[in-house]
């Protein structure tokens, strides 16, 4: 074991570092997904043209080739350098395009992939229904197959960036009468496609970042199911493991910066004095450091095996309850700053207000419980 | 930068763990036989790290950690602590077992853990540790809350040997984590084991939601400790400039997960996890002793 980095890598780590103060835009990433979709595909596409889009992608479909351990060594020196949040680019670059990669036919990667690393095609995710939340199996959204198109009826919900989405991560039920886990389908949905409605939904914080959104006899090739009709929950499994795996890197990344800000901001207003705000942000640099170890840890099993340990649940738990304790620290340590807050503030309110997401979206603190009582422990399955 | 173990450190790991099961249970950690400080050292258990003219074997911290993480989960002698400290950083080599004092900061009686059959005692300060020689008779050996570790006292003496180097005390509290780390995997073995045997209500209590989240909840915090041990270890073998703190946080976080867990583990079993005769209890009292060797203060945690 060693947590030393190659020359090699040291040299990427130092091109990494180099490029992004050079490059990393100075006006901030507007906050609402409409104001920011032209900051996201212009930041997407800068980072392409230098070659920093897609660094562990094949390079057959537009990325580089590289290793998962330069991938994090790019995210490291990302969150160092302050660049903005991926934003609308999120589902594709971590979940959505590392999906299709493991999944898709050769036509669907050579189209698709290359886009998403541009920045030119956004995506959503619609897997949640009104009826399906946690119990994903429940999913009702129906695709009649008529001729070679699938016609696509009923609604999602909490899908983030619908408003702005060009493609959809869209799992529905293909088979007629089917139930539960079989006869789905994970399918590539057009969301330009006539039939479909969008109805953003705000957010307690006052940002409209996700949506309802309706499919009415909404009309989409058939070839554009991916992993095989019927297969969808295979497919959406594989998705989800992205997205609560190594999706999360840059997330982890950024919260090794924050409890830097927060000790910074006690030392300063002189709340570090009392004892019991000392503990906890001891406490808490300690588990931010457990989180970098943790991470490292799953990356080299990943070099080491070509798969991530049942761990990733692990880690995905136990960094999304730490995020919201370093968001609750801040708030804390701002003081009555919190009761001047107003929608559209984009300060530690805002994160706070957001990081409640972390604990439900992409699977709740309480799947991930069952997931890794289940999985790691042998515990018999409730469900 | 690899976190995983490579096949030599997975190989010893596992020797240690069959070894372990064979002579050396959990079960067994009130009364261990006679001679087992002797097959110990055979083993060379405390001089993994200790220089080859020590009679050690001169591995790493990372693969000492590994180890002493398989001990500790059996609740192994506290003095295999101290041993491999005093074994690795003592140029005189001491010849046996070194008994551990907790630290004082000024000249006064010492507790001192595990003196049974010591021919010293260590003590880590901040920046060094101590070795004095061991004056105390067997008749003054009293019991500690953990079943499996006897305790003296005795008054600070001259110090036979002194070792100035920051890494000695620091790899007293890597050891002392890798032990937690063991007893934290120990307590949440037995209470997954135990719910997935334990019938109520017509099924196993673990498919309860209440207790397989307390069950997924100690397997996260061994998780983490165990990771940042990792990290800890390798930080101390590269000698990294954060190595303090790194091990400080390996230090803090096993030990919680060490005494959370030892606490979980009794609510899992119930009514039996209380009582003298089943094991949990001894995880916990483990637990609570660590937490007074070498531990991570706040200010070794935010400093620079
Ligand atoms: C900010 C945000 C963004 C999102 N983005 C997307 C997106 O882009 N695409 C998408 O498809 N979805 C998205 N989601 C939806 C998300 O995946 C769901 O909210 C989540 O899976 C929970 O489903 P639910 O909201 O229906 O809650 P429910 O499933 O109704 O859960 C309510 C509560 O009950 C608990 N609960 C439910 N079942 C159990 C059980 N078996 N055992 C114990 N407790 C249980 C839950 O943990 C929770 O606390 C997003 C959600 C948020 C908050």
């Amino acid at each position: 074991m060693d947590i030393g980095f190659s020359p090699a890598e040291m040299r990427f780590r130092e091109e990494c570092c180099d490029w992004l103060h050079a490059n990393v835009p100075v006006e901030k990433r507007p906050l609402d997904a409409a104001d920011a979709i032209g900051f996201d595909k212009a930041w997407q596409r800068r980072l392409f043209d230098a070659g920093w889009a897609g660094i562990n992608w094949p390079v057959d479909y537009g990325g580089r080739g590289l290793s998962i351990v330069q991938q994090v060594i790019w995210l490291e020196e990302y969150a160092k350098a302050h660049a903005p949040w991926i934003g609308a680019n999120f589902v594709g670059i971590n979940h959505g395009g590392p999906t299709l990669i493991l999944n898709a036919s050769e036509e669907q990667k050579a189209y698709h992939l290359p886009r998403i690393l541009k920045g030119e095609a956004i995506w959503c995710q619609g897997f949640s229904e009104p009826g399906a939340g946690s119990d994903l199996a429940g999913i009702k959204t129906r695709g009649r197959i008529e001729g070679d198109e699938l016609v696509i009826n009923g609604s999602k919900i909490w899908t983030s960036f619908a408003q702005v989405a060009d493609w959809q991560e869209l799992v529905l039920r293909t088979e007629e009468g089917s139930r539960r886990h079989a006869g789905l389908s994970w399918a590539i949905c057009d969301m330009h496609a006539p039939g479909i409605t969008i109805r953003p939904i705000r957010k307690m914080s006052g940002l409209t970042e996700f949506a309802e959104v309706f499919y009415d006899d909404v009309r989409i090739p058939l070839a554009n199911v991916v992993g095989g009709l019927g297969n969808g929950w295979k497919v959406a499994m594989s998705t989800l493991s992205f997205e609560r795996g190594t999706g999360f890197i840059a997330d982890q990344v950024k919260q090794s910066q924050e409890i830097e800000e927060l000790i910074a901001a006690a030392r300063a207003n002189g709340m570090i004095k009392d004892d019991r705000i000392a503990d906890s942000l001891a406490q808490l640099r300690a588990e931010v450091a457990a989180v970098r170890a943790m991470t490292y840890r799953n990356i080299s099993q990943v070099v080491r095996s070509g798969q991530p340990g049942p761990e990733a649940s692990v880690i995905r738990l136990f960094t999304s309850e730490l995020g919201q304790r370093l968001e609750r620290m801040a708030v804390m340590l701002a003081g009555e700053d919190l009761l001047d807050f107003a929608y559209g503030d984009d300060n530690m309110v805002q994160d706070y207000l957001r990081g409640f997401a972390a604990t439900i979206a992409g699977g709740t603190a309480q799947i991930q419980r069952d997931i890794i009582g289940e999985r790691l422990l042998g515990l018999p399955k409730s469900r | 930068m690899d976190l995983t173990p490579n096949g030599e450190q997975i190989a010893f790991q596992a020797a240690t763990a069959d070894w372990c099961r064979d002579h050396m249970p959990l079960e067994q950690a009130r009364a261990r036989p006679d001679g087992l400080w002797d097959q110990l050292e055979a083993m060379g258990l405390p001089r993994i790290t200790a220089p080859e003219a020590n009679g050690g074997l001169a591995l790493d911290h990372a693969t000492e950690a590994l180890v002493f993480a398989e001990l500790g989960r059996v609740l192994a002698p506290i003095g295999l602590l101290s041993s491999a400290v005093a074994n690795r950083w003592c140029a005189a080599p001491s010849g046996g077992k070194v008994a551990l004092a907790l630290t004082v900061d000024a000249p006064g009686p010492l507790r001192v853990l595990d003196p049974v059959d010591a021919a010293a005692v260590l003590m880590p300060q901040p920046g060094s540790v101590r070795v004095f020689a061991i004056s105390d008779r067997p008749a003054a050996h009293r019991p500690t809350i953990d079943l499996s570790t006897m305790q003296s006292r005795q008054e600070w003496a001259a110090a036979a040997w002194i070792a100035d180097d920051i890494r000695a005390p620091l790899h007293l509290q890597l050891l002392a984590a890798a032990f937690a780390v063991g007893c934290a995997d120990a307590a949440r073995d037995m209470a997954a084991e135990y719910a997935k045997l334990r019938e109520q209500f017509e099924r196993p209590i673990g498919w309860f939601q209440a207790l397989k989240h307390i069950c997924a909840d100690m397997a996260v915090r061994a998780a983490v400790a165990r990771s940042q041990l990792y990290y800890a270890a390798c930080a101390l073998d590269a000698n990294e400039a954060d190595a303090a703190f790194h091990v400080a946080a390996a230090k803090r976080l096993a030990d919680q997960a060490a005494l959370e867990n030892g606490r979980a583990n009794i609510q899992v079993h119930g009514g039996i996890g209380m009582t003298d005769e089943a094991h949990p209890h001894l995880c916990l009292k483990r637990a609570h002793l660590l937490q007074f060797i070498a531990p991570a203060a706040s200010a070794a945690l935010l400093a620079a």
